[in-house]
């Protein structure tokens, strides 16, 4: 056992160095959100909501992040099971594939799609040489873009979280349903979701974060035609250098993901 | 129990989809051609080459280089010992010191980097290169610990106490008995607080400016304005980096158990 005054020495350094260069600078930004010409309130919120296009952002992000979560749960769930029925040698080779996206630059995960997006990409050029469509559609810069890249950047997330959850579940639970008459989607629901909902509970929240507080998606595939919030703090920031409307974004992004946060904990119980 | 098709069919489709765009960006980098083409008409390696001689890319990796090594240095000074109180002591306010210190990944990067720039930067006149270090470092710190802990969490505790007892000071039973435990510990907090601050945007954004800047920003910015093969020439050979990087790593540590 360590004594706590040591413990207390070897926690210091780095409880101020976060404290000096994070907590501080953050806490001063977002309490400026609420400042409005010297009368503190939740005016500015109320003044930035007023304006269609910051309300449009905002349903946007909600919308595209809450849709990926939902799409890469239903997905990953079957994906997940199969994972973890497949033997050893080419288990550690799935998980390797699943792993390994993550550690890689998202840029470079990002710009694939718009190779195959773009004006001249490979689904245009494709289907106008079949005849399907008369000229090249646009897909890049549009609200499916975004989200498709979203998918890709987050479901490693929601598979490895599902995995993990399955794996701990006794495997003998899903025959035993079985053999005691539910069928497949009575054995899942009743059986396999509540045994596995923490897992659930765990990707879901980092699918959901990880998509309202993605930069470079929304700016590479959306560009600014369709803003997501943290796209809309840059144009804020550098195009208009309206530094309050940014701390106002700021505070709308913490407290949207930590409210999400809480509501998928109270779910769980 | 067997497999079901329907569920491997969705596997094996959730994998493409994770996968694939990796060929794509793979393939389209090694054109031939003067703009990004998919399937290429003709293959060659120039743009590859051509990556290594663009003179932003070569300033901004250095950048990446030195702020993800040092950033990753610091959090490590700050983080080991972090993990090793909290493992071997039990104090009043321990949640309270975990959640003051996983903060900063809780909190968007965006919103860092914006906080440090008016209220840091700007308050003290800061150089933007140390600016980016500490921004990045205190985003790794939660990594840091994190794997360290898991590391200590397979150390039987005893024996250093032992140590202790047989007279080491507690300062040589940590560096005589610990650490050379916690080394591949350490050594895989160091490769994924690399990584991290390597491919980190959000944090940067603001932090960087028209002297300095890092290798992503840089290559966002380089989208901006052209439309040649090289940022997927650039995205391969960040791929075939990473890729060695964490197949070495896991080779001689096993680095996916703290992921």
């Amino acid at each position: 056992m360590l004594p706590a005054r040591l413990a207390w020495w070897l926690l210091t350094p780095a409880l101020v160095f976060v404290g000096v260069f994070f907590t501080v600078p953050v806490l001063i930004l977002l309490s400026g959100a609420f400042d409005s010409n010297g009368t503190v309130g939740l005016a500015p919120f109320f003044e930035f909501f007023a304006e269609p296009l910051h309300q449009q952002v905002y349903w946007r992000t909600l919308r595209l992040a809450g849709l990926a979560t939902l799409v890469s749960a239903v997905v990953c769930y079957p994906a997940a099971m199969a994972m973890i029925k497949v033997p050893p040698p080419w288990r550690g080779v799935l998980t390797g594939l699943v792993i390994l996206p993550l550690m890689v630059s998202p840029i470079a995960r990002t710009y694939a799609w718009i190779v195959l997006l773009g004006r001249n990409g490979m689904i245009n050029a494709g289907l106008v040489q079949a005849g399907v469509i008369p000229e090249p559609m646009t897909l890049l810069f549009t609200e499916g873009a975004v989200f498709v890249g979203l998918l890709q950047l987050m479901m490693p997330l929601m598979l490895i979280s599902l995995v993990s959850a399955l794996e701990n579940m006794p495997p003998d639970v899903v025959p035993a349903a079985r053999s005691l008459g539910a069928n497949r989607w009575q054995t899942f629901f009743r059986v396999v979701l509540p045994l596995t909902q923490e897992g659930l509970i765990i990707g879901g929240t980092l699918v959901f974060t990880g998509c309202v507080t993605a930069y470079i998606t929304p700016a590479l595939l959306g560009g600014p035609k369709v803003l997501m919030l943290e796209t809309l703090l840059y144009q804020k920031v550098n195009m208009s250098s309206d530094t309050h409307a940014a701390s106002v974004i700021a505070v709308l992004l913490l407290v949207t993901t930590l409210a999400v946060n809480q509501l998928l904990k109270r779910v769980a119980r | 129990m067997k497999i079901s098709y329907a569920a491997l069919w969705v596997l094996v489709l959730v994998l493409f989809f994770l996968v694939g765009p990796f060929l794509v960006v793979f393939v389209a980098g090694f054109s031939d051609g003067e703009t990004l083409l998919f399937p290429p008409k003709t293959y060659s390696m120039r743009w590859v080459w051509h990556v290594f001689e663009v003179e932003s890319f070569q300033r901004s990796f250095v950048t990446s280089m030195w702020v993800g090594v040092i950033s990753t240095l610091v959090a490590l000074l700050l983080g080991v010992p972090v993990a090793y109180a909290l493992s071997r002591a039990s104090l009043k306010g321990q949640e309270w010191v975990k959640t003051w210190l996983t903060l900063p990944v809780v909190v968007p990067g965006i919103i860092v980097g914006l906080a440090l720039l008016n209220h840091m930067v700007l308050v003290f006149n800061l150089p933007v290169i140390s600016s980016l270090i500490v921004g990045h470092a205190c985003l790794l710190v939660p990594y840091t610990v994190r794997v360290v802990s898991s590391s200590l969490a397979n150390l039987r505790h005893d024996i250093e106490d032992a140590a202790v007892t047989l007279g080491a000071t507690r300062w040589q039973a940590f560096f005589k008995v610990v650490l050379p435990n916690i080394r591949a510990g350490v050594a895989a907090a160091f490769v994924l607080a690399f990584i991290t601050s390597f491919n980190q945007v959000p944090v940067s954004l603001f932090l960087t400016g028209p002297g300095v800047s890092t290798l992503p920003i840089e290559m966002m910015a380089y989208m901006e304005t052209s439309y040649d093969p090289s940022i997927a020439a650039l995205s391969t050979v960040l791929v075939v980096f990473t890729m060695v990087l964490v197949g070495l790593t896991e080779k001689l540590l096993g680095i996916s158990k703290y992921v």
